[in-house]
């Protein structure tokens, strides 16, 4: 088998994965809590490689708790827009900073630049197998929670008032978020990840009449993006995560052109 | 025992929000397939009070019972009309799937289906299109829509004919009889002091407290002593 298969493999994997979180996210207005979660992993990832456990459960559980902290810090009180990316921003650099500065603490060596902009040239078997399982994951959830979720999105007041149990949705999508980011490190890592969630997303939704069409359209937006984007860097011999994320960008910026 | 009175009672509800006070004492009863208007100036607590009857918030004193059962026990009996600004009108989603919504708030079947309350709001044409094609009193339709596929007995609507033109909000009167004259309750909350009124049944002038209860011409004659005219808009 080819060596550039895997890779090529785990880029349509995670550009099928992104969008999905992203298009919940967006359509809720909570993009912010994707790049929070993102950045909230490290310490989990830290701790996981110190105690030798899995990296990926420990990224996903302090990505979720991460979340958990930003929410406890927002409730309680009406909080305006600008207090409540204030908060969120001071949560994602708080977990950023600890997550540093647990590497030298516990005295353990990880490649900050591939978690942070992902290598999807040392892509192995067990990365493949992590993002399919978040893949499928993703998709159960999306399935079996997809009336509320659309609910939850188009109307917050009236989901709250029908009685659905939407703090439970909320944990679900955040730890799902958290969970989608860590199966995506190895590809673009858990700076760019955001860029793949949030622009085949955009395009996904543009036009749509459902979010289940979205969703379906933003996968493929992100398969493209993210597959293209991997040939592209083996074609001009540049790092493929970096380049996804300036192709990301550019479809966003080509989609505001148009 | 006392027989048990049929309809929505509010008894000595008050609520306050951050030690200030938003409503004080109201006391009402809304007898079943009456048509009623909650009129009052911005901040008059409308929307607190339509939340306060469906069960959504707690009051600080006082009841609101269904038929004589405490609200918390038949939330699903009381269907709340949000305000339009409350709705996401660019999400992806077309008329029939927003409409379908109100099933899930209850698997018991509305007074129509989804096809059935399209049709009843002049919506049937229209079930394949997308929310943010709609004009805005068609949006309002649609969101009257989702709330009558809901299995409720009383329906409370949040300034229904908010934003839409004179020929919209007579259709959506019109509509709001037609359920009534079905045996559905309604609560109407509005701005409206102008002619509109005289299609309701009963009006309630709330400012914190309930200023007036009557006749739209009743109110209107009371209120000509407390200059509430002054506050509302026509």
């Amino acid at each position: 088998m080819s060596w550039w298969i895997l890779p090529l493999l785990l880029a349509l994997l995670t550009g099928a994965l992104c969008p999905i979180s992203g298009a919940l996210l967006i359509v809720q207005g909570r993009v912010m809590q994707a790049n929070l979660i993102s950045h909230a992993v490290l310490p989990g990832l830290a701790l996981a490689v110190a105690f030798g456990l899995p990296p990926n459960v420990g990224g996903s559980i302090s990505g979720l708790l991460g979340a958990l902290v930003a929410e406890r810090l927002l409730g309680g009180h009406r909080q305006n827009a600008a207090n409540h990316g204030a908060v969120m921003n001071t949560v994602l650099a708080g977990f950023l900073g600890l997550g540093v500065l647990l590497v030298p603490l516990l005295g353990i060596r990880v490649d900050l630049e591939a978690t942070l902009f992902g290598d999807l040239l040392l892509t192995r078997p067990v990365d493949l197998l992590q993002a399919g399982g978040g893949l499928l994951l993703q998709g159960l959830f999306f399935a079996a929670c997809y009336r509320p979720l659309v609910f939850l999105s188009v109307d917050p007041m009236g989901a709250a008032a029908s009685g659905l149990p939407l703090r439970a949705l909320k944990l679900a999508l955040a730890g799902i978020t958290a969970f989608v980011i860590v199966s995506s490190m190895a590809a673009v890592g858990v700076v760019l990840v955001v860029g793949l969630m949030c622009a085949p997303a955009l395009v996904g939704l543009a036009g749509a009449t459902s979010l289940r069409q979205a969703v379906l359209r933003a996968s493929a937006a992100g398969m493209a993006l993210s597959g293209g984007g991997f040939l592209l860097a083996l074609l001009l011999n540049l790092p493929p995560g970096p380049l996804i994320g300036v192709l990301c960008m550019g479809l966003v910026v080509v989609r505001r052109g148009c | 025992m006392p027989p048990v009175t049929p309809g929505l009672r509010a008894r000595g509800l008050s609520y306050h929000y951050g030690g200030q006070r938003v409503l004080h004492q109201i006391a009402f009863q809304l007898r079943p397939g009456s048509l009623t208007a909650l009129v009052g100036p911005n901040g008059a607590g409308k929307s607190t009070l339509l939340h306060l009857l469906q069960g959504q918030l707690q009051p600080s004193a006082g009841t609101v019972e269904l038929d004589g059962a405490p609200v918390r026990r038949c939330r699903r009996r009381i269907a709340l009309m949000p305000q339009k600004g409350e709705i996401d009108w660019h999400f992806p989603i077309t008329v029939a799937e927003f409409a379908g919504l109100g099933r899930l708030v209850s698997p018991r079947a509305g007074c129509c289906d989804v096809d059935g309350a399209l049709q009843r709001v002049g919506l049937g044409a229209m079930a394949g299109k997308r929310l943010d094609q709609l004009s805005g009193g068609q949006q309002q339709r649609a969101l009257l829509g989702r709330t009558l596929v809901q299995p409720a007995e009383v329906l409370l609507l949040d300034e229904p004919c908010a934003a839409i033109d004179p020929p919209s909000r007579q259709q959506l009167l019109g509509l709001m009889r037609q359920l009534s004259d079905a045996g559905l309750t309604l609560l109407v909350s509005s701005h409206d002091w102008g002619p509109a009124l005289n299609a309701y049944d009963r009006v309630l002038v709330l400012d914190q407290v309930l200023r007036a209860d009557g006749t739209p011409d009743q109110v209107r004659q009371a209120l000509d002593d407390v200059t509430m005219g002054n506050h509302c808009c026509g």
